[in-house]
């Protein structure tokens, strides 16, 4: 068994990682099928000169930094806040958001937009789509910031107020540092969600706010377009590096 | 705080000086524009188009139902006309910002779904065969073939409910806008048991994979086989005996765009017989623009799949659209069809 | 304190009541209304979408949900375990391990999805491959069914069973397998009769992690399983979009989260340890 055990774990890793490192290689396939017939750089190319994916690409990244933004803030004031004492209907609603399939929680938001468009003058754009991701990515941080949060002793806030600290100055002086690590986590996961979504933003993006993954999916529902294996090695070159970085970061602070 | 302020205000800045070209928001089936139609328009008028595509009328529709999706300019099948007329989502023609429209095909001039041209503008039109790798044999003829056995796993039909339905009551000998139940649960029936033969319900998608030859034979438009068929590939396209859809695509204009005038300016730039010929140039669709279609070359112009002849034309049936039970029945059952 | 609290947790009060519990009731609400001609909901109130749940075409699409989502999660238990193991006996490199299973799952669930589909096609390269070899001459139709959802189901959500499994692992006790093996237990009956059920909770854990997102998968059966496997994901989209009947799909919506809160409640309910 001794031996069993890595020649399993290489299959099961090879498994893993195989499907990608074959959609980037394919990317760099001079011929659009997948016999491989040389090396080249033409869909890359390709996909610098379109300017629908160079704008579906930056609403992706601008939609992720700013929902990222208040889901953070949002989520971690909020995970302190249970960390304090117990709010049952919050907590309660924050569990069911998060075993909430996808597909619902896109379809409820697309039929409350529509219902509060009757009201009115608005439409489905960006700032529905970055509604949505707060929303979403809401649940995701206050688990991560919780967890960490689970490892601060709160007799250390409880010592500072002792010694004059204001409520306020406690949790911003002494808490919030420690949690930083939990913060960032929170936020690289929140970030990958958004950045990476699908389901509801289909559903409730606008006229001009397409994303990177509606553009893809697009793609990729025409059938094997290796402009689409090009976009997919730099996606996954892009968020594995903000990971590794992160990760890198983590481990040395 | 001085850093703040200042980027502030640049930012404030940058809001004003976005350009501020008129933008006209237009959404189309794929390939149904020649690769500079639109930047000729945006060049000649100064300003912006967002152009986007769908692949089928319901995709489309899902979109603009609400009332407030964004878009300016759509492009509907006749049969959805009526409907969208009815669910207030079009805006009525000017036909003094129309004056191309004598360029328009005489048959298409004032047609059963708007005799005065009031809400829509023919487009393109076609009708829905079955294309077939040619080294099919016996040659595929009728609706029939696509239930035999020996295209199995190999075959799509679209992904369209009048289409699909359509053909199956064609297969049945009934009309495809028939209102009777026991037709519909019959059809119905005649779908399901095709079902398992088929690899998927697909509209365009099916083109490549005809072309990449995963598929053997199709139920697809007109214009779809004929850009397979030129891709290069060995496809042959067939008018199905038992008789088959005829379908018109107009454009129209949304009620809720705030762009009137610029879309009338869209549609009658699409009018123009140089433009539509240089679309159908492109992308090999049959148009409704009768001086465009003088000026196509002879293979185009007397091509037996795009412009089949009277005798075949004969056989096809206009989609209409249906009084609200029989639309219900149809919704239905393509659900069912399409989850069973 | 109660100030600061309730500042602090007012936003995602807000949040919650918003852009949650809102939209949640609206689709109740149009779970109980009628769907006009051409789309759209309307008066009156009707219980023909809840009662349309029960039609067997329907009942035949949850099913056919709860298997495929309970064979991809089997499948995981399977291939997650061993390789828990493998982790957790990897002494100095274990972070390194695990970092190399978590890695496929920060990128982009879509491209990993996509990637299956450029694998598993009739001209893709698992098919070119055979056929280059002559192992086979016409294409294997590895594409649009339920093993291709399988497949991409597991690979999806794998590394969400090894996670929790490595956890109850790292915590098992060393003395326990010592006790084993001074009874006389050989190592593959140790693992089976102690490591194996107090690695339980773990399992349980990342069951319910990886069944629960299968269960309402959308993506997944949508590129990999073509239109002929439908997953209730799937029939919920299709009612919002092409379908026009927002009615109907509201009413499978909550069908699906009252089954999905069922569940999220047993699992409570026995494991007692909150995640918040």
């Amino acid at each position: 068994m001794k031996r069993l055990l890595p020649l399993y774990a290489t299959f099961a890793y090879a498994f893993l990682h195989l499907p990608l490192l074959v959609l980037t290689v394919f990317s760099f396939n001079s011929s659009k099928f997948t016999v491989w017939e040389g090396f080249s750089l033409r869909w890359y190319r390709a996909i610098a000169d379109d300017p629908q994916l160079m704008e579906a690409a930056w609403n992706s990244l601008l939609i992720a930094i700013v929902a990222t933004a208040f889901a953070t803030v949002i989520g971690t004031l909020c995970a302190y806040g249970l960390w304090k004492r117990d709010a049952p209907i919050l907590k309660g609603s924050l569990y069911v958001s998060l075993v909430t399939p996808e597909i619902v929680t896109g379809v409820s938001m697309l039929a409350f937009f529509q219902y509060l468009f009757r009201f009115m003058d608005v439409r489905l754009g960006l700032h529905t789509v970055i509604l949505a991701h707060i929303a979403f990515s809401l649940s995701f941080v206050v688990i991560v910031v919780a967890a960490r949060l689970r490892t601060v002793d709160p007799a250390l806030e409880e010592a500072a107020m002792d010694l004059g600290a204001t409520e306020w100055g406690a949790f911003y002086r002494v808490t919030l540092p420690a949690l930083v690590p939990g913060i960032a986590s929170a936020a690289l996961l929140a970030f990958t969600t958004s950045f990476d979504d699908y389901v509801i933003t289909s559903l409730v993006a606008g006229v001009d706010s397409e994303t990177l993954p509606m553009v893809i999916y697009g793609m990729a529902r025409k059938g094997v377009n290796p402009s689409v294996n090009a976009i997919s090695a730099l996606i996954v070159l892009a968020l594995g590096v903000l990971i590794l970085g992160a990760e890198r970061l983590r481990s040395d602070a | 705080m001085k850093r703040r302020s200042f980027f502030l205000g640049l930012s404030g800045l940058a809001g004003c000086t976005r350009a501020t070209r008129p933008r006209l928001n237009v959404f189309n089936w794929s390939d149904y524009v020649a690769p500079d139609t639109i930047s000729n328009f945006e060049r000649e008028h100064n300003v912006e188009v967002r152009y986007s595509t769908y692949e089928s009328n319901e995709e489309m529709l899902a979109k603009v139902f609400g009332g407030n999706s964004g878009w300016d300019v759509v492009f509907p099948a006749n049969y959805f006309i009526q409907p969208m007329r009815e669910n207030q989502l079009l805006a009525r023609l000017r036909p003094e910002w129309l004056k191309n429209v004598e360029h328009l095909e005489s048959s298409l001039r004032a047609p059963k779904w708007d005799p005065r041209l009031e809400w829509s503008i023919p487009y393109m039109w076609g009708a829905a065969g079955i294309v077939f790798q040619k080294k099919v044999t016996p040659p595929l003829q009728a609706w029939s073939d696509l239930w035999s056995d020996r295209l199995r796993g190999r075959m799509t039909m679209l992904d369209d409910p009048a289409d699909c339905i359509g053909a199956a009551m064609k297969y049945l000998g009934y009309s495809l806008n028939t209102t009777s139940p026991e037709h519909y649960s019959r059809a119905r029936a005649e779908l399901l048991r095709q079902k398992p033969l088929l690899r998927a319900y697909l509209n365009a998608e099916a083109r490549d994979q005809l072309v990449a030859g995963d598929l053997l034979a199709s139920q697809l438009w007109a214009t779809t086989s004929q850009q397979a068929m030129d891709a290069p590939a060995e496809l042959a396209f067939v008018y199905p005996e038992e008789g088959f859809s005829l379908y018109c695509d107009s454009a129209v204009i949304l009620r809720e765009s705030r762009r009137l005038e610029l879309a009338h300016l869209f549609l009658n730039y699409l009018l123009r017989p140089e433009v539509a010929a240089n679309v159908v140039l492109s992308v090999k669709t049959a148009t409704a623009n009768g001086s465009a279609r003088e000026k196509l070359p002879p293979e185009l112009r007397e091509s037996g799949v795009l412009y089949p002849t009277q005798q075949v034309l004969a056989r096809g049936e206009w989609v209409e659209p249906l009084p609200p039970d029989a639309q219900r029945m149809r919704d239905r059952i393509w659900t069912e069809i399409k989850s069973g | 304190m109660e100030r600061l609290r309730f500042w602090f947790l007012a936003p995602s009060r807000l949040l919650m009541a918003v852009l949650f519990g809102a939209p949640l009731a609206i689709v109740f609400f149009y779970g109980l209304l009628t769907r006009g001609t051409y789309g759209g909901q309307s008066f009156p109130l009707t219980d023909e979408n809840f009662a349309r749940l029960a039609d067997p075409l329907y009942l035949t699409i949850l099913l056919r949900s709860f298997w495929l989502a309970g064979l991809a999660t089997a499948l995981c238990v399977l291939m997650g375990f061993p390789l828990a193991l493998f982790i957790a006996r990897s002494g100095s490199r274990k972070n390194l391990f695990l970092h190399l299973v978590m890695l496929p799952f920060w990128t982009s669930f879509l491209v990993r999805t996509y990637a299956w589909m450029f694998l598993l096609r009739d001209t893709g390269l698992i098919n070119t491959v055979l056929q280059s070899a002559g192992l086979i001459h016409e294409p294997l139709p590895l594409l649009y069914n339920d093993i291709a959802v399988v497949i991409g189901l597991v690979y999806g959500y794998l590394p969400f069973m090894v996670l929790p499994i490595f956890s109850t692992l790292e915590r098992l006790d060393p003395a326990l397998l010592e006790a084993a093996a001074d009874l006389g237990a050989r190592p593959l009956s140790a693992l089976w009769r102690v490591t194996l059920p107090l690695t339980r909770p773990g399992m349980v854990a990342g069951s319910l992690l990886d069944f629960i997102p299968c269960l309402g998968a959308y993506l997944t059966p949508d590129l990999l399983g073509g239109g002929k496997s439908i997953m209730i994901g799937n029939l919920i989209q299709n009612q919002f979009t092409s379908a026009r009947d927002w009615p109907f799909g509201s009413a499978l919506s909550l069908a699906l989260t009252a089954i999905v809160m069922v569940l999220l409640w047993q699992f409570l309910r026995r494991k007692g340890e909150s995640f918040l």
